[in-house]
């Protein structure tokens, strides 16, 4: 019935949706005003923003700042073996650069060392590459107190990251000194992210020993001992192995090259008796 | 004078030309000569390469011998005293270029003791057993009398576990820990959190234990614990409690003392995907994780025994986890002197659900091996990649020595009486040592040297140095010559006018040595089966004759010669020669 009604008075129907779209418009408008408003009134009188948002915890705030960073900086080291541009001792492989952490040219020989502090050189290019991150955060955490009317005077700032068992941790050196009511002094600011590299860069040191003394590591071992672990070895025709460590729950990786003690085509006597 | 002066400059000129030539020469020989560089130009430090590749600048040395033979490319052991790890087989300029410390021999700092982390232990240095300490904030706890990691991982086994109640914020609370934390000793917070003061160590008692009077409650959530399979409870205060089992949760009993793996639920079972016990076993493919959709909910708590093991592999069939075994899915059949070209071996391996494979070396240069232990009726496959042992097979001339598994991975072909080429020039045998499983030749192409390394040619370098190998697989697939001399005669009263090979025993005198085995009297010509049989002993020793490939593809050649020769026309002899 009210479909034949609404068929034969296509007039009303008309001027119906008409009047329902402007309440609409209008309601929409009266909501974008009031929320200009509040923002507005948050950012004009800072004080106000502190009550709405709380105090502000200068570590939390750098560590929500620098996580997202501290992530996809292992990430990108982990995949080219801890360097974050390899430019020599490297294999191609996929289209990355993995570095070789252990290498020897030619047959029948177990190879030499050639990264053998592989978690500090980690932690260098760590470091270097937070840099830039770290004093954004800081110059970001600066005008963040600065908005909510805080004086704030801040020294020199310099980053120094650190693989510890379970956890990166960045040691943030900015000397601080926050003033509002009170004054507030900081040396520097200590942030704890969640990791389990310095896991996987001790197999990595320990599979470079195995290689390099026997020539081979068993993947199966290292798995049976480290649940979280899975452990790939990719042997090439040439000898050389690429080996994948992932940890399955945190789905952080670290891949790195090895050349050792590998068996030639045929018998390649001429090639063994050389070197 | 002047037709003198012609001479003399022409001489110069050409002295100078030959002084050019062999100075030029001489250059390029320097540049190829094999030495031992202290850093390639591909930034590898201590590789046996041609001079042209060596670093020479910031002080890099080269030698022309082999790097074993040098001083400044010895291996020895690099110590990092930021981190108190060693490495060993480590070049002294590698090492001090990431500043650490070098030595010839394995330095005392290098020496390893147990090193107590609260109820885990470390088999490490005494300087990275400082900093795991203080990483976890406890004590250094470090025993350098415990020489062997299993001792170390025993002696803490034995630590006494329990509630440890101290007073906080005016309030009775406890911490379960081990009792050297508890007394302050062991932990630089300790259990209390307030510096030194200690708190009352409970014996096998859990925090939640009402008799305690903390404010520790009993909870439905549940945890991972760092080193250990199962699920655990935790109470309200954060500490673990016994292992997680749902019919159990409300029991006040199960809150009070704690209680072995073994007087939990299901202690035999690895509780895979168990969503009322806890028990994980992490032998039998169960492990603490986290609950997702997959794994499943648990009735209480966010985390679940995950199954680990493999339910459906490539071959259809299950495997626990840390299971191996070997797979072959190329076409035709491997081992006893058969491999199709380009044809590898494979090794699985079951790892946290997930089907992982492992290749064996190329070029057949290694074999898997597979083996199963049975232990309570629980079957346990292992494999591994092995090398392939075939190099000396075809020297060995008895079978005794060819088959003996402890030296050699080789098969005895008994195949009549056979002159072989050997190291004396030639002998005769009645059978050939052939590798079990031929290796894969490059019989293709131009290969770079040793001297060359691999990524070399990724890097677009030009490779200067060249070995054809094809020649080798030439040599090596012709060891598989043979020829037979017969000898066809034809009788005063045979019937025929062709002449027959005869066993020379009969009419010419002399031994038989079944050299009519190779020749065919109505065809003329040489026996197709003594052609097999020596296909087969061809094929034996590698990538060599009639051979079909991986994918069951033949060659495009026949891959064997068979001509005959007349040797001697006076007695009419005849003789085949295969290769």
């Amino acid at each position: 019935m009210s479909k034949n009604y609404k068929e034969g008075f296509p007039y009303f129907v008309g001027m119906e949706k008409r009047l329902k779209t402007r309440g609409q418009v209008g309601i929409f408008v009266i909501v974008a005003v009031v929320i200009v408003a509040i923002i507005l009134v948050i950012f004009m009188y800072p004080s106000l923003k502190s009550v709405v948002q709380g105090p502000l915890n200068p570590e939390a705030y750098l560590k929500d700042c620098i996580s997202p960073g501290v992530k996809a900086t292992i990430d990108n080291l982990g995949k080219h073996s801890g360097y974050s541009n390899l430019n020599e001792g490297y294999f191609v492989y996929d289209g990355e650069k993995i570095k070789y952490l252990c290498y020897v040219s030619g047959y029948y020989k177990t190879c030499v060392n050639q990264v053998p502090l592989l978690t500090s050189h980690f932690e260098k290019e760590l470091s270097n590459s937070l840099k830039p991150k770290a004093q954004e955060c800081v110059n970001s955490l600066v005008d963040e107190y600065k908005s909510r009317g805080y004086g704030v005077v801040v020294g020199s700032v310099s980053s120094e990251s650190s693989v510890m068992l379970n956890k990166i941790k960045i040691s943030f050196n900015s000397p601080m000194t926050i003033s509002k009511e009170g004054v507030q002094t900081y040396k520097g600011f200590d942030i704890y992210v969640d990791s389990q590299m310095s896991e996987l860069l001790s197999i990595a040191e320990n599979v470079v020993e195995y290689e390099s003394t026997l020539g081979d590591s068993e993947t199966t071992y290292y798995m049976s001992y480290y649940p979280n672990l899975r452990m790939e070895k990719i042997k090439l025709s040439e000898g050389t192995k690429v080996y994948k460590l992932s940890n399955i729950v945190t789905k952080e990786q670290f891949i790195f090259a090895s050349r050792s003690l590998s068996w030639p085509p045929g018998l390649a006597l001429d090639q063994a008796g050389k070197a | 004078m002047k037709y003198n002066n012609k001479i003399v400059v022409g001489i110069l000129l050409v002295l100078t030309l030959m002084v050019i030539i062999s100075l030029g020469g001489f250059v390029s020989a320097v540049d190829t000569q094999n030495v031992c560089c202290e850093k390639t130009t591909t930034g590898l430090f201590c590789q046996d390469s041609t001079a042209d590749k060596c670093v020479s600048s910031d002080g890099f040395r080269q030698a022309p011998t082999a790097c074993r033979s040098t001083s400044f490319c010895k291996l020895g052991t690099c110590y990092d005293s930021e981190k108190g790890t060693c490495a060993t087989n480590t070049p002294q300029r590698s090492c001090l270029e990431g500043n650490g410390t070098w030595s010839a021999t394995n330095p005392e700092q290098c020496a390893l003791g147990c090193c107590v982390l609260g109820d885990q232990a470390a088999f490490v240095t005494l300087v990275r057993c400082k900093q795991l300490s203080a990483d976890l904030g406890l004590y250094t706890n470090y025993n350098k009398g415990i020489t062997s990691e299993t001792q170390c991982v025993l002696s803490i086994q034995n630590q006494d576990k329990g509630a440890c109640v101290y007073e906080s914020d005016f309030e009775k609370t406890c911490k379960f820990t081990t009792r050297a934390e508890c007394s302050g000793t062991s932990s630089s917070t300790n259990a209390t959190g307030v510096g030194k003061s200690t708190g009352i160590f409970y014996k096998d008692k859990l925090c939640s234990d009402e008799s305690l009077g903390t404010n520790c409650k009993k909870t439905k959530q549940t945890t991972c614990l760092p080193g250990k399979d199962e699920v655990y409870f935790l109470d309200s205060c954060g500490n673990p409690a016994n292992i997680y089992d749902s019919a159990l949760a409300d029991k006040n009993e199960y809150w009070t003392n704690v209680k072995t793996k073994l007087e939990s639920c299901n202690p035999n079972d690895g509780n895979a995907g168990n969503t009322v016990c806890g028990n994980c076993n992490y032998l039998l493919g169960g492990y603490c994780r986290a609950s997702t959709g997959l794994l499943g909910r648990a009735t209480y708590g966010d985390n679940i025994c995950a199954n680990l093991n493999c339910a459906k592999t490539q071959n259809g069939k299950a495997y626990k986890h840390g299971e191996a075994w070997c797979v072959y899915t190329d076409t035709g059949a491997l081992g006893n002197g058969n491999a199709p070209v380009g044809s590898r071996a494979y090794k699985h391996i079951c790892v946290n659900g997930e089907e992982v494979v492992e290749q064996c070396a190329d070029f057949r240069q290694e074999e898997c091996i597979e083996d199963k232990i049975t232990s309570t009726g629980v079957t346990f496959s292992q494999a591994a990649c092995r090398v392939n042992r075939w190099q000396d097979c075809v020297a060995q001339t008895d079978e005794k020595a060819c088959t003996n598994a402890d030296r050699r991975d080789c098969v005895w072909k008994v195949a009549g009486k056979y002159s072989v080429a050997n190291a004396q020039g030639s002998a005769e045998v009645t059978g050939i040592c052939v590798p079990r499983v031929p290796p894969g030749l490059q019989f293709w192409g131009i290969a770079t040297t040793n001297t060359a390394p691999p990524e070399a040619k990724l890097l677009g370098q030009a490779v200067e140095k060249a070995n054809d190998y094809s020649d080798e697989a030439r040599a090596i697939c012709e060891q598989a010559t043979f020829k037979c001399t017969v000898t066809l005669s034809k009788g005063l009263f045979d019937g025929s006018n062709d002449a027959k090979c005869k066993d020379e025993g009969i009419l010419g005198g002399g031994g038989s040595d079944d050299k009519c085995d190779c020749w065919d009297d109505s065809k003329k010509g040489v026996k197709q089966s003594w052609i097999d049989k020596n296909t087969a002993i061809c094929m034996a020793l590698g990538d060599c004759g009639p051979k079909t490939n991986w994918i069951g593809s033949k060659g495009y050649t026949d891959g064997y010669k068979v001509s005959v020769a007349d040797v001697a026309e006076t007695k009419s002899s005849g003789g085949g020669l295969f290769g």
